[in-house]
């Protein structure tokens, strides 16, 4: 913990600069969503299109009375003493195992998946992408804003 | 993205249909052991109590790190959004269909922005008031 307000002065300066780049990374993250779940809101359009409306609908989304079945994408969190919050959230991804019950989640809707469900499911594992480097980047604020208060309170008590 | 045989923690989904359709394209959905699915499709008619209570539970569950809430839906909880303070699990505010997103409305960027604009408004009070201090010197006047 710096000592002298001259110290923390610098520190405060460095964090809200620290910050602005965080809500600018954070920013072009959820832009990057954005376009990619349009695309794929698109292309759901497009196979509801060609297969017919009640095809993709959430009436054909599994529910507390269907078999049980496990994610194919799930987050870890990592120790990475590089950011300021000291942990960042990784994806793994499991491959289709009904024994394991890692089913495929096109056959919830049909059993021959046409071109454009399939881009539809690519571009939201895309997204997902985005979306674990969107929460890295919110944790990071988090922390950020965590430390200012922490310093400002520490420059109060200094002075 | 690696490929692992070890279990993670879950991505859950508070949407609309095309939200949780998508997503669980992507391979996010598990409906577990004690049948509780990790989505909830929300539609004009979902009362907002039931959008309360689910988020709520997705909260508590410990096999969730990152919530996904579309920003419509949102809205209707912000309330219980802002006091959700802690970094897991991690509430994604996303667009949907008929909503583009708003920064301005997401509850971390409004108090990042916040306490941003707080830090300029005290550096420009402070500067004035010593270059004012510095144009009246109480010596000058005697």
């Amino acid at each position: 913990m710096p000592t002298t307000k001259e110290n923390i002065g610098n520190l405060l300066d460095a964090l809200y600069l620290e910050m602005l780049d965080l809500i600018e990374q954070q920013t072009v993250c959820r832009v990057n969503i954005e376009r990619l779940m349009n695309n794929g809101q698109l292309m759901l359009a497009k196979t509801r299109y060609i297969q017919g409306s009640q095809t993709i609908c959430s009436a054909q989304l599994p529910t507390e009375n269907s078999n049980t079945f496990s994610a194919l994408c799930e987050v870890v969190q990592q120790q990475n003493d590089t950011k300021i919050s000291n942990v960042e959230f990784t994806s793994i991804r499991h491959t289709v195992d009904k024994e394991k019950e890692f089913v495929e989640p096109m056959q919830w809707f049909t059993s021959l998946p046409p071109s454009s469900l399939r881009s539809a499911s690519e571009l939201f594992k895309k997204c997902l992408d985005f979306v674990l480097e969107s929460a890295n980047i919110q944790r990071e604020l988090i922390a950020v804003m965590k430390h200012i208060e922490t310093l400002k309170r520490h420059k109060e008590i200094t002075i | 993205m690696a490929l692992h045989s070890a279990r993670g923690k879950l991505i859950s989904v508070i949407g609309d249909e095309d939200t949780c359709v998508g997503f669980l394209l992507g391979g996010v959905g598990e409906i577990n052991k004690n049948r509780h699915p990790n989505f909830m499709v929300v539609d004009k008619n979902t009362p907002v109590s039931e959008v309360e209570d689910c988020f709520r539970r997705f909260v508590k569950r410990d096999d969730i790190d990152i919530i996904l809430i579309n920003q419509n839906c949102a809205e209707l909880i912000r309330h219980v959004i802002d006091a959700h303070t802690s970094p897991v699990p991690a509430v994604l505010e996303i667009p949907s269909k008929d909503h583009p997103y708003d920064a301005s409305k997401d509850s971390i960027l409004r108090r990042a922005r916040v306490s941003f604009l707080k830090a300029i408004v005290i550096s420009l009070v402070c500067n004035i008031w010593f270059s004012f201090q510095g144009m009246f010197n109480p010596e000058d006047l005697v």
